[in-house]
């Protein structure tokens, strides 16, 4: 019983190693002083962090990485959390139906989304442009902030907001002051969950960007592809930093674990 | 005004004494629902549609037209595109190498991830969070970080291969990088935080005096494992399972930086006819051939075990 018990938790390790373990040697491989990359890395220097800053590309992309994660997350949430608040709150028919619809664009796989949206835009002109971009960046958004605010939602006192109203509080005023506050919390776990998803994302990115607008993560793919560079790594690094921080968020917000658990099982 | 009405009505609603009053709630509720609920879903409903299911539809509808040499389409409805695709060995072979490194990745994951599940339910609330944490937080980095990771260890002078030399297990390095192990070894890195959830998830809705029970009627932890906890489990094998195997069938970014053009699975095919060749038709017939495949093959291996020995357990 003893000797199976150990041989369950040595098991459980070596998977958590496997998991953890690709993202665990980029960050020593990023303070190489070789020009190619390696893990174990060869000698200590922060060159390819200072590289980093000479080259226009990677800033640029950092910044529209960043820019238009915080524009998905933007609407995805206004548009998610008022959707959230009309399935939890109204009767409305086949609901069970209406939040699956809404939750869809994540059971279709990302690289057929790409393709569709590609499709679809060209004709429209929005192909290659940013308005294109972030709209696609909202639909794969979407799904993860109806989840979290419904979610949010369901432990949700409605006489908190009848008591509001009976005192005279007008409906913007009860949303204001009274739900709001109390959604907080799902709402901020939604608007980081779907920043991490538009920032991290590759595959529908890959349909939607043009030379003059690219990302990061679609700057470390075409890096990977075409010539293996130590600033990948630094870059790499960079990207792990920026998320590790929002996960410390989300986890103390919501728990990692639970936003993924509860959407899957 | 409005909402004030609307909250008093609702409280006489709840009212569960006069017959009458039951009878009229459906109809009320209805009526004074509708209005501000549909203003507010009406945004995101919009998008949706716009935005992902006319998309969706106008690509199964170029499905099926035909494109002439110079790229421009007659109005011709045709099932030639399919015909094309099954009838042409090189992308029927894609096909088949996208199932078969998707099934690899299923076993794999599952075989790793069933201890970590395991682990998670014999462990208090608290610990279940903290492995919770270190097992999901590596999806919210993105995938392209993590198959970098997967480069410097994969490298014929990398880690895997330096250890694995130094312990004398091989003599020569293994070709890990670009090839199918690779992406075996990438894929399963990545969706495996989502069978260990699965399973864990029905591992917790295990009543734990069953295990009690059979260790009191005399079987070994062995026996009760196989008898109790594996059979009760099944439910979130299969989803895990199910999960796995469709990310891992649609999934570019690892076969293509993991495989490259070694390892040409469907989506590697797709992504090459669309943005590179412009055939986008044909592109369109591939992802839905994409699509039926994975959902038939789901489809079968789940129905095969809601109706299978155990088919009780999935009720």
């Amino acid at each position: 019983m003893k000797s199976l018990g150990k041989l369950r938790m040595a098991a459980a390790v070596i998977t958590i190693i496997y998991i953890l373990i690709p993202l665990i040697v980029v960050i020593p491989a990023s303070f190489t002083s070789a020009n190619y990359p390696s893990f174990p890395a060869e000698g200590f220097s922060f060159q390819w962090y200072t590289e980093l800053l000479n080259r226009p590309e990677f800033v640029e992309a950092m910044v529209n990485s960043v820019k238009f994660a915080l524009l998905a997350a933007f609407f995805s949430v206004v548009f998610g959390t008022l959707g959230a608040l009309a399935i939890a709150k109204y009767d409305i028919p086949g609901k069970a139906y209406l939040t699956s619809l809404l939750t869809s664009p994540l059971s279709v796989p990302q690289l057929v989304l790409g393709i569709a949206l590609l499709i679809y835009f060209t004709p429209m002109m929005l192909a290659g442009t940013s308005t294109g971009f972030l709209l696609a960046h909202i639909v794969i958004c979407i799904p993860y902030v109806i989840r979290l605010v419904l979610t949010g939602l369901s432990g949700f006192d409605y006489n908190l907001e009848r008591a509001a109203a009976i005192l005279g509080a007008n409906p913007v005023v009860v949303f204001w002051k009274v739900t709001l506050p109390l959604i907080r919390p799902a709402i901020i776990s939604g608007g980081l969950f779907a920043f991490l998803t538009s920032f991290d994302n590759v595959t529908v990115s890959l349909f939607m960007v043009s030379p003059d607008m690219r990302t990061l993560p679609i700057e470390i793919f075409s890096q990977m592809q075409d010539a293996y560079n130590p600033i990948v790594a630094s870059v790499s690094s960079l990207v792990i930093f920026i998320s590790v921080i929002l996960i410390i968020i989300l986890e103390k917000l919501q728990g990692v674990g639970k936003v993924f658990g509860g959407s899957h099982s | 005004m409005e909402p004030v009405r609307h909250y008093a009505d609702q409280e006489i609603n709840q009212e569960p004494n006069t017959g009458a009053n039951l009878q009229k709630t459906p109809k009320n509720k209805k009526r004074r629902s509708w209005g501000p609920g549909l203003l507010l879903l009406l945004p995101i409903l919009l998008f949706i549609f716009g935005f992902f299911i006319v998309p969706m539809l106008y690509i199964l509808y170029l499905s099926f037209i035909t494109t002439d040499e110079i790229g421009g389409t007659t109005a011709a409805y045709s099932l030639k595109n399919y015909a094309q695709f099954f009838t042409d060995s090189y992308y029927l072979s894609s096909l088949w190498l996208t199932v078969k490194i998707s099934l690899y990745t299923v076993i794999l994951s599952l075989l790793l991830a069933y201890p970590v599940a395991l682990t998670m339910a014999k462990s208090s609330p608290r610990v279940r969070g903290y492995i919770a944490l270190l097992i999901a937080s590596p999806l919210l980095v993105s995938i392209v970080v993590r198959n970098f990771g997967w480069y410097l260890l994969l490298l014929p002078n990398g880690t895997i291969n330096q250890t694995l030399m130094s312990l004398g297990i091989i003599n020569a390095p293994l070709k890990l990088l670009f090839s199918e192990l690779g992406v075996v070894i990438g894929l399963s890195n990545a969706y495996l935080p989502f069978m260990i959830l699965a399973i864990a998830t029905s591992l917790y809705n295990i009543d734990p005096s069953l295990e009690k029970a059979s260790a009191i009627l005399g079987a070994s932890p062995l026996r009760s494992f196989f008898s109790i906890t594996l059979p009760l489990s099944l439910p979130g094998i299969v989803s895990g399972c199910v999960l796995v195997f469709s990310l891992s069938m649609s999934a570019y970014v690892t076969p293509a930086l993991m495989g490259g053009a070694n390892v040409p699975m469907m989506p590697v095919v797709a992504y090459d006819q669309i943005n590179n060749l412009l055939r986008w038709t044909f592109g369109s017939a591939i992802s839905y051939v994409l699509l039926a495949t994975t959902l038939i093959t789901v489809i079968v291996f789940t129905r095969t075990f809601e109706r299978g020995k155990f088919k009780e357990v999935f009720r």
